[in-house]
Order: structure tokens, then C-alpha cells, then sequence
């Protein structure tokens, strides 16, 4: 084989889209012929580095908020009013005894909420699993590419929301990994990020700004017209705000100033 | 084809296609040249898939479904207009010439491992792969775009843009070693790479 003929069988090694005939062939021009064997290496780095350069590009947030508002794009709990009447006349035959069943749940439940013991919010919770992963107690799915991720966990959750995501690249911090965890039956989705000897967690899950711990200080950006909550656990720093209906939790072990400032300073992704 | 014919399996296609956007944007960066025609491409791109979302079949590939309809929209509206600056790709010397392939600068950059420092140069030959990419014609730049980036295979490639599969082959190994030859050594291996397999 020349190696001028090599080169297309070149490209497609390198992405995996050969037949096995066309491999062996490749392969064995490459056992005998360095230069095209340095062109392989070659474009199996090009190809990394384009991909990278991919994953630098988001869509602006404005623009994700246009389209969903543009189009109704809501979560579930938002679903139209014409939606729900539907539910109703389909269901219309048990709209008594659900009523009734509705009246008796409404007597229970505080009764219930009263005597049973109390879990902490979802926020201090969430920490915990912070802990897991630095225990090895949990491990993270690693993150092939950002998008995968965020593809993975999107769906975990039924396309209800997707991870909250922070380009920290300026700061050489880049996601690794992430999972998806439960707490009291509602789903967080959590996004590890880490580098420059330094380690950032991002939670995100519907919720509203009563999710965030009583004790947390308060502070309002202005600019941003967003309330940010900080507050710690076991040497474990939070800062807690709201955008719509999901919440996000950055939590790290570096100073709570400077996470409240990253959290401030930086537009997610 | 029928399906996604009720308002709840509308609502599911609606949350199932967002999950495409940055995909989408990303796409559409590279084809139209300034942030906000790449902004308008995405927002018709929903507007046409979320219109005519029953045609969508279930259970398909629906980011190369959203992707055709974005590369649709570019093709019929915007190659009318001022196209990117195309280079004469044949002055390009893109051989494989040893010397090429060598570089000093790689050597400072672990591929492995990246420390701060490297950082800085992977930004930078961020920026260069992003310059070199917009330079090249959209032909060879596109199925880059597809396949590098939207990881798509050569077949789903070559459906989106409409093309064979071969064609997506010879245009992706030429594209590349246009967008290589434009980088003056940032990326490379170090010698070790050139070990026998």
C-alpha cells in the first residue's frame, strides 16, 4: 500500500469506521511505515483536541430561556391548565371518593408530620453525598465528554431539568465526573468538578429557596437580582441560589467568600 | 413516522429536544459567522422541529434528527448571503512531510496529566483550533464538526449532510489535515508516539 493511500484509511482508524478487511490492511501498512504511523498518532491527537474545543461551546443561557419560554417548555409540575382539565374529565367517575380521600389525608398528614421524625433540608443532605464521594463510599460515572454527562443525567430525570453547568476553565478547573442521587425521593444531580489543586461540586434539583437551611446567611446580588444563601457542614462550604425552578449548590473546602464570589462572578454555562 | 400525537407526548419531545441545544449551537457556530445569526439558527431550528414534531419517528436518533433540520435551515437561508471567507485550500501544503509533524512547542504540553501551565497552552490551542476551523471551507469543516464534535458516525454525518458516506471519509481526512496544517506545530505527539503498534 502507498501512503497516499493510506491516508483516508488513516482517518478512518482513527474514528473507528473501518471494515475488518480495510483494518488489517491499515494496520499492517502502519507496522511497516513510520511516517504514516506518525500520522496516525497525529490525527488521534487532532481529533482529541477538536472535540475539546467543542465542549468550550455552550448555548448562552439567554438563549436556552428563550427557547423554553418561547416554546412552553416547562417541567411537569408546570404543565398547562388545558392539560389538567383533561386529567380531570378522564378521571371525572373518582372525583368523589379522591375528594373524600383528599379530606382524610389532609387530617393525617400534619398529624403524621408531627410525630415522625424530622430529616434535615435536601441542602444539608446533599453535602452528605459530597462526603460519600470523597469516602469512596459512592464513585462518580466519569465524564467521556461534558456532554455526555449532562445527556446522561438529563435523561436520568426524565428531561425534567438538566445539571446546572459552570465553565471554571479559566480557573483550570475542568468537570471529572458526576451521578445521580435521590434524597428523599426527589432526584440531584451532581457534577464534580476539579483541578488546580482545588475540588467543586455542583448539585442541582427542583426545588424552591424554602430548601435552603434555616441557619444559612443571606446575601442579595443586586445586579443579578438572585439571592445566594452560604453556609457550612463539617468543613464544607455552600453557596445556595435559585434560577426558576431549579436550585443549585456549589460546595468545596475553599473559603466561603471565594465560593460565594465564584458562584456570583460566574455565569453558568 | 405517526407518533408524539398527544399533548403529553408533545411536552416529552419538546424536554427531549432541549437537551440538544448546546449540540445545536455548537453546529451552528461553525457554520454562520457571527453569534447572533448562530443564536437565530438555533431559535428556527426549534421553531421547525417543535412544529412538525409528529414527524419525528420514536425512538430515532432525534440530535441527528434536530441537527438535518438546523443544517437544512443554514443551507436554504443562509448561502445566499456572505459565505465564510474561503481559502484556496490547494495552496495549502498539507503533506505529510516529517518535519510537519515535529514540533517543540508539544513538547511543553503533557498530554496527560495537565498541570496549570498547560492549561494555559490548551487554551490557547483552543482558540487556534478554533481559527483554523473557521478558515478552512465548509465542506471539509463540516464533517468535522459532525463527527469530532457532535460524535456523530460517518453514516448519521453523511445523512445530515446529505452526502455519501465515502464523501464524509475523503472530506474528514483532507479537512483534518487542513485544519493541522494551520496550527504550525500546536498539536502533536511527543516521539514516543511514533513507536510501531
Amino acid at each position: 500500500m502507498k501512503c497516499e493511500e493510506a491516508r483516508e484509511l488513516i482517518t478512518a482508524l482513527v474514528d473507528d469506521e473501518l471494515t475488518h478487511v480495510e483494518r488489517s490492511s491499515i494496520e499492517a501498512h502502519l507496522d511497516d511505515c513510520p511516517r504514516c504511523q506518525w500520522a496516525y498518532q497525529q490525527e488521534r491527537v487532532l481529533k482529541r483536541e477538536i472535540h475539546r474545543t467543542g465542549l468550550d461551546v455552550s448555548a448562552p443561557a439567554d438563549l436556552k430561556r428563550q427557547i423554553l419560554t418561547r416554546h412552553g417548555i416547562l417541567p411537569v409540575e408546570a404543565e398547562s391548565l388545558s392539560g389538567w382539565s383533561k386529567i380531570a374529565l378522564t378521571f371525572r367517575p373518582f372525583l368523589r371518593p379522591a375528594l373524600g380521600l383528599v379530606l382524610v389525608l389532609l387530617v393525617l398528614l400534619p398529624i403524621i408530620y408531627l410525630v415522625r421524625p424530622h430529616s434535615q433540608p435536601i441542602s444539608l443532605a446533599a453535602l452528605e453525598i459530597q462526603e460519600k464521594i470523597a469516602g469512596g463510599q459512592i464513585s462518580l460515572r466519569k465524564a467521556t465528554s461534558q456532554i455526555e454527562l449532562r445527556d446522561w443525567q438529563t435523561r436520568a430525570v426524565d428531561g425534567k431539568f438538566a445539571p446546572m453547568e459552570y465553565d471554571l476553565s479559566s480557573m483550570h478547573v475542568r468537570p471529572i465526573g458526576g451521578l445521580v442521587q435521590e434524597i428523599n425521593g426527589r432526584k440531584i444531580l451532581v457534577t464534580v468538578y476539579t483541578g488546580n489543586d482545588m475540588s467543586v461540586t455542583c448539585f442541582t434539583f427542583l426545588g424552591t429557596e424554602e430548601d435552603a437551611p434555616k441557619n444559612a446567611t443571606t446575601f442579595f446580588d443586586t445586579a443579578k437580582q438572585i439571592k445566594f444563601y452560604t453556609f457550612s457542614k463539617d468543613g464544607l462550604n455552600a453557596v445556595f441560589h435559585r434560577e426558576g425552578d431549579v436550585i443549585c449548590i456549589l460546595a468545596s473546602k475553599i473559603p466561603v467568600n471565594d465560593l460565594l464570589a465564584l458562584a456570583r462572578k460566574t455565569e453558568p454555562a | 413516522m405517526a407518533g408524539w400525537r398527544t399533548t403529553e407526548e408533545q411536552d416529552k419531545f419538546s424536554r427531549e429536544a432541549i437537551v440538544h441545544l448546546d449540540h445545536l449551537y455548537r453546529v451552528a457556530r461553525y457554520l454562520v459567522e457571527e453569534p447572533d445569526e448562530a443564536h437565530d439558527l438555533v431559535q428556527e431550528t426549534y421553531v421547525r422541529a417543535l412544529g412538525s414534531y409528529e414527524q419525528f419517528t420514536p425512538g430515532s436518533n432525534m440530535k441527528a434528527w434536530l441537527s438535518r433540520i438546523l443544517y437544512n435551515f443554514f443551507f436554504d437561508h443562509y448561502r445566499r448571503k456572505k459565505r465564510w471567507v474561503l481559502i484556496d485550500d490547494s495552496s495549502i501544503d498539507d503533506s505529510s512531510k516529517d518535519e510537519e509533524y515535529r514540533s517543540d512547542y508539544w513538547e511543553k504540553v503533557p498530554a496527560e496529566n495537565p498541570g496549570p501551565e498547560s492549561h494555559l497552552l490548551a487554551n490557547e490551542l483552543t482558540t487556534k483550533i478554533t481559527d483554523a476551523l473557521r478558515k478552512i471551507p465548509e465542506e471539509f469543516r463540516l464533517p468535522i464538526v459532525m463527527v469530532d464534535m457532535g460524535d456523530f458516525s460517518y453514516a448519521e454525518a453523511a445523512e445530515i449532510l446529505a452526502c455519501p458516506v465515502g464523501t464524509i471519509r475523503s472530506r474528514l481526512s483532507r479537512g483534518r489535515r487542513l485544519v493541522y496544517s494551520q496550527l504550525k506545530g500546536y498539536v502533536g505527539v511527543q516521539d514516543k508516539g511514533r513507536e510501531k503498534k
